[in-house]
């Protein structure tokens, strides 16, 4: 029996060309994903083994509260100098050196602007002296001395020519630019980067300074005497230490920085290529499902005969789900390859996060190989199960019927799945639970394949209504088309869900983004008093704008908004803050109870009535706050108000705010012409004042509004990128589906030929069909898209999200590229049908 | 005993009536060297205008290809066909198009039909590919005599296959062109079928004036033909006018079939 699967694959290898496609394309996205992550990973594990080098022992403050921990420190505990004395005391301790590392110096180009722009982040580090545990290596130039010296890393310097003897401005936490001189450039270890981010080092006191680490580490490396094991270092040193501070081997830190950078990469990199790469895929098992059934409708006989002649269902089923494994197989292994192809065009997208090739982990291998053969068998299954119901007499029969009724049960299941998806989607929404997401992700899929199921159903009306036009416009080619495009209801529904897929997440995507811009234009409108906002794509920035602002006359109500993260009852929030005094100038919230001004009291926050009801806070309330620096603060409830898109959940005065964070950094300054002077007056000195910060950016009301949109777009255009490989996979359905149903008609196109079909009008039959099943794709997708997007538009109230909106012309667009992927997947199946050889398929044999 | 005339490359219209369609010199030919095989070895033969023709001979006498060739279908490897006074071999395929659906009907012997097409529209199918519009008392004769009024609304499974080939026909009638081939119409029909649709046949060409050029192999389905043609490989061994099923048996017996 295995020998018939394969001469029947071997046969067949032209008809499965487009399912191998389909699947090699889902594959490759996830074993791209992997090698990429993988990739990254890998460059940072060297990068932190060769920079840990030579230290024994690290030494740092505590996460403070409500901050994770990451790269570059600034959310630990900080680390006062004279504890450097304390840990050079332990015996058993070589040399001990404080290290200050952390985001927001920006290195200014030869082109005025900020070098690295908004991309990887930009560190600022003291120099360390001890080159037996610095992690950084000269490898031109001298180190720091002056107040004014500056080396830097050379992965920079080669980028953006920079080198030793110029004078380098630099830009530290959004402030002014401040001149260096380069003296040096460094390694990071034996790397000349730190995977893309800039690096910028200075003597121990300008570091403080500019860093805003007044008299401060973020760690201490120590090197151990000879004969010291590191493990006993740590716990002599462990032993001295306050209780703010830990001591780990280098080992450790080496591990937990890499095991920090993998978290973050896997959360921003590996698990949303990993969600669209499963989204292809899932797309792809769609066209499997559809090409296995249509090849075993086609063998129907020779099943049959095989049945005939003695052979179980079994062996008809394994015949079947061989030559399913085979090609998942064949197209796995093709598909790792390809992987590694888009890893490496990624790493180069991504910026020199790469040193050289790339990483390929036996794990790769194995997952790519398994989901893609998995993938295929399973979704091979069905089509096999049917084939084992073919009867032996079928070998017999004359002609097959043409389509079989859709089973009730088949309904019944479709519904009680969508009804599922439909629930769970709802209770993942709006609950607060941690299984939120899951639920969200289980809701979709349901949704989807109960659609799916239920799709078959709606293909005859749809079909008639979108091919009524068609046939007025086309005529017999017309009519066929329409007729052809539900004949078999369940290959057509099959071949649109899948496309149905796609335009479902791109609509679904389209609908909660334009709720946003639109619940954003209304907060702009009604809440948004200010005339003007100042902010930076970038980390917040010190006060030093904020400062200039209010020395200008043309402006006033110069306010300061920041923000910091704080736990309450559990959980880690955002808060806002800002000037009491100028709140009502800036900001309009409407109450539902209290008064806004509320918070000039100390230690008093209003908070919005969406995160009151979800978390049962009431107005006179005390609520505790738990801050960054440790303290937990009694905050009193002073007033309720209506979400917005701009502001939402807990707001302080700065005063409450001040002492209970380590900085003061701005998220944004808002501004109002000075009364008496016209806005554009005060607009042009605005942008005067701000352009001594080369990080921020100074926009008017609807500057900001068109900003937003943008952004918005940008988020969108992102968004259809990584869906562009399931609607790829879609088309190719389409185009299978065409393909493999044109085969089939051979005679029948052959009737047509011989009656007086011309060439073009058999082209244009074939192609009406296709843009029939894109156009039902649409319709679904649409459908199933917009009802997503609103349940999903609908439970971001929180966000303040006020208003769900529908774009409207982003979907007649999708319709219309719909039809168009109609035209594109059809190209080849016409050629297909054009070539028939009449005499062939009108010829009995 | 009807006149039986030999072999002869010769063969013309029997008759000063009008020719329908004429081959000279016909040849076709497949495959290359030592594979290549002669289908038709140089036949020249005229069918008349409103006659029904039958060809028959052996298996591989090239009756087939000589219908496929005639109509439109294929293409000789030389000498010529023409169709009233036009020559197929000077057409290119949107021509040859053009002609089969303006000047010629088809009767296949199966899979004659659009499988997701009512009987009704597989009718009026040449007439829609066209954009024509049929003339409804010219269709209401043809559906009349067919009888297949109430079965108009089915599609081609829901009928017998005695209805199909009725179907087709009509089909073939409908369109009104100048001559109606049909290969094997009653090839997979039983007898009463056959009797049926052959009557119908001849009643187009009687009543209608309708020129059918038919290839069969059966000599009850000849013996409704005006004249039969005998092919045998690949050439013009004989022809008969006024067939019965006897003497057409005699003939096919004598080219040892």
């Amino acid at each position: 029996m295995i020998g018939i699967s394969l001469r029947s694959l071997l046969s067949h290898k032209l008809r499965l060309a487009l399912t191998t496609i389909a699947v090699i394309l889902g594959v490759s996205f996830v074993a791209g994903t992997f090698i990429l992550t993988d990739t990254i990973n890998a460059t940072f594990t060297s990068i932190f083994a060769t920079a840990n080098a030579g230290v024994a022992v690290t030494v740092h403050g505590r996460p403070i509260a409500g901050q994770s921990g990451g790269v570059g420190g600034g959310q630990n505990h900080p680390i006062p100098t004279s504890l450097l004395a304390t840990v050079r005391a332990v015996p058993g301790v070589k040399d001990a050196v404080g290290s200050l590392f952390r985001e927001g110096a920006t290195l200014i180009g030869h082109d005025g602007k900020p070098i690295g722009g908004n991309g990887p982040p930009t560190f600022g580090a003291n120099w360390i002296t001890d080159s037996a545990i610095s992690p950084y290596r000269l490898r031109g130039g001298a180190a720091p001395t002056q107040p004014n010296d500056v080396v830097v890393d050379a992965g920079t310097a080669a980028k953006n020519g920079l080198t030793v003897g110029q004078s380098l401005p630099i830009v530290f936490l959004g402030g002014v630019e401040e001149h260096f001189t380069i003296t040096g450039v460094a390694g990071y270890g034996t790397s000349d980067n730190l995977a893309g981010a800039t690096i910028a080092l200075f003597t121990d006191s300008t570091a403080q300074r500019v860093l805003e680490g007044q008299d401060k580490y973020d760690s201490i490396l120590v090197s151990a005497q000879s004969g010291v094991t590191d493990v006993v270092l740590r716990e002599h040193i462990a032993a001295a230490l306050p209780t703010y501070a830990v001591a780990e081997t280098g080992q450790q830190a080496a591990a937990a920085a890499e095991q920090s950078t993998e978290s973050t990469i896997s959360t921003f990199i590996g698990t949303p290529l990993l969600v669209f790469a499963f989204i292809s895929l899932f797309v792809g098992s769609f066209l499997i499902i559809n090409t296995f059934n249509i090849l075993v409708a086609q063998r129907t006989r020779e099943l049959a005969l095989l049945r005939a002649l003695g052979a179980t269902r079994a062996q008809v089923m394994t015949s079947v789900l061989v030559e399913a494994a085979v090609t998942g197989f064949v197209a796995s292994i093709l598909g790792f390859v390809v992987g590694i192809l888009i890893a490496r065009a990624l790493l180069s997208v991504f910026g020199s996060a790469s040193t050289g090739g790339v990483t390929l982990l036996p794990r790769t291998v194995i997952i790519a190989v398994l989901v893609g053969t998995i993938v295929t068998v399973i979704a091979a299954s069905l089509p096999a199960r049917r084939a084992t119901r073919i009867a032996p007499v079928a070998a017999l029969a004359e002609a097959l019927p043409e389509t079989q009724p859709l089973p009730r049960r088949r309904v019944a299941i479709g519904l009680i799945i969508f009804v599922l998806g439909c629930a769970a989607l709802v209770t993942g929404l709006f609950t607060s639970a941690g299984s939120k997401l899951q639920l969200i992700g289980a809701g979709f899929l349901c949704v989807f394949l109960g659609v799916a199921l239920l799709a078959p159903v709606l293909v005859v009306p749809v079909a008639m209504v979108l091919g009524w036009p068609v046939a007025q416009i086309r005529g017999a080619p017309g009519i066929l088309a329409g007729q052809n495009a539900r004949r078999n209801p369940r290959r057509t529904a099959l071949t649109a869900a899948a496309l149905m897929i796609g335009l479902a997440l791109v609509t679904c995507v389209a609908v909660i983004t334009d709720s946003v811009r639109v619940s954003t234009n209304d907060a702009i409108e009604g809440a948004f008093r200010a005339d003007f906002i100042v902010f930076t794509q970038g980390p917040d920035f010190n006060t030093q704008a904020a400062q200039a602002l209010q020395q200008d006359p043309s402006l006033r109500d110069v306010t300061e908004v920041r923000g910091t993260s704080v736990i309450i009852k559990g959980s880690s929030q955002g808060i806002a803050a800002i000037d009491p005094a100028n709140l009502g100038s800036v900001l309009s919230l409407s109450m539902v109870s209290g008064t806004a001004s509320a918070i000039a009291s100390t230690n008093t926050a209003i908070v919005d009535s969406t995160e009151a009801t979800a978390s049962g806070v009431r107005i006179g309330q005390v609520v505790t706050f738990d801050f960054p620096q440790g303290a937990n603060v009694p905050i009193r409830i002073g007033g309720i108000y209506t979400a917005n898109a701009l502001v939402s959940g807990y707001v302080v005065s700065l005063a409450t705010m001040a002492p209970n964070v380590p900085t003061e950094r701005d998220a944004i300054v808002l501004a109002n012409a000075a009364n008496g002077g016209s806005l554009s007056q005060a607009e042009t000195a605005l942008h005067h004042d701000v352009k001594a910060f080369p990080l921020l950016m100074a926009m008017s009301r609807s500057e900001y509004r068109t900003f937003v949109g943008a952004s918005l777009d940008s988020f969108l255009n992102l968004i259809y990128t990584l869906l562009a490989f399931a609607i790829i996979i879609a088309v190719l359905g389409i185009a299978n589906t065409l393909i493999l149903s044109v085969l089939e008609r051979t005679r029948e196109i052959g009737l047509l030929r011989a009656l007086g079909m011309t060439r073009s009008q058999t082209r244009s039959m074939v192609r009406w069909e296709s843009v029939i099943i894109s156009l039902l794709g649409a319709v679904l997708g649409l459908a199933v898209g917009l009802g997503l997007g609103v349940a999903v538009s609908g439970s971001l109230g929180a966000l303040g999200i006020t208003e769900i909106a529908v774009p409207g012309q982003n979907l007649i667009v999708y319709a219309i590229i719909a039809g168009v992927f109609g035209v594109v997947a059809a190209i080849f199946p016409t050629i297909r049908a054009s070539r028939v050889d009449i005499l062939r398929a009108i010829t009995t044999e | 005993m009807a006149a039986i005339t030999t072999a002869g490359a010769s063969t013309t219209a029997t008759d000063s009536r009008p020719v329908a369609a004429r081959t000279t010199e016909a040849v076709k030919e497949y495959g290359k060297g030592d594979a290549m095989v002669r289908a038709l070895d140089g036949i020249t033969v005229a069918f008349g205008k409103g006659q029904f023709s039958a060809i028959m001979g052996p298996s591989g006498s090239g009756k087939s290809t000589l219908l496929h060739c005639v109509a439109g279908l294929d293409r000789l490897t030389s000498g010529s066909i023409h169709i009233g006074d036009i020559e197929l071999g000077s057409l290119n395929d949107r021509q040859l198009t053009m002609l089969r659906r303006v000047r010629v009907g088809f009767i296949f012997q199966s899979f004659n039909l659009v499988p997701t097409l009512s009987a009704l529209d597989n009718i009026v199918l040449p007439l829609t590919i066209a954009g024509r519009k049929p003339d409804p008392a010219a269709l209401a004769e043809i559906v009349r005599i067919t009888g297949l009024a109430d079965r108009l609304k089915h599609r081609p499974n829901q009928l017998s296959g005695g209805q199909q080939q009725r179907v087709a026909a009509a089909r073939a009638l409908a369109s009104r062109p100048e001559i109606i081939f049909a290969d094997e119409p009653t090839g997979n029909l039983d007898s009463r079928a056959s009797t049926d649709l052959l009557d119908f046949l001849r009643h187009a060409v009687t009543e209608l004036g309708q020129t059918i050029i038919m290839v069969t192999h059966d000599p009850l389905a000849a013996s409704h033909a005006d004249r039969v043609v005998f092919l045998a490989d690949g050439r013009v061994v004989s022809e008969m006018q006024s067939p019965t099923a006897d003497t057409v048996l005699d003939v096919m017996r004598h080219l040892g079939d």
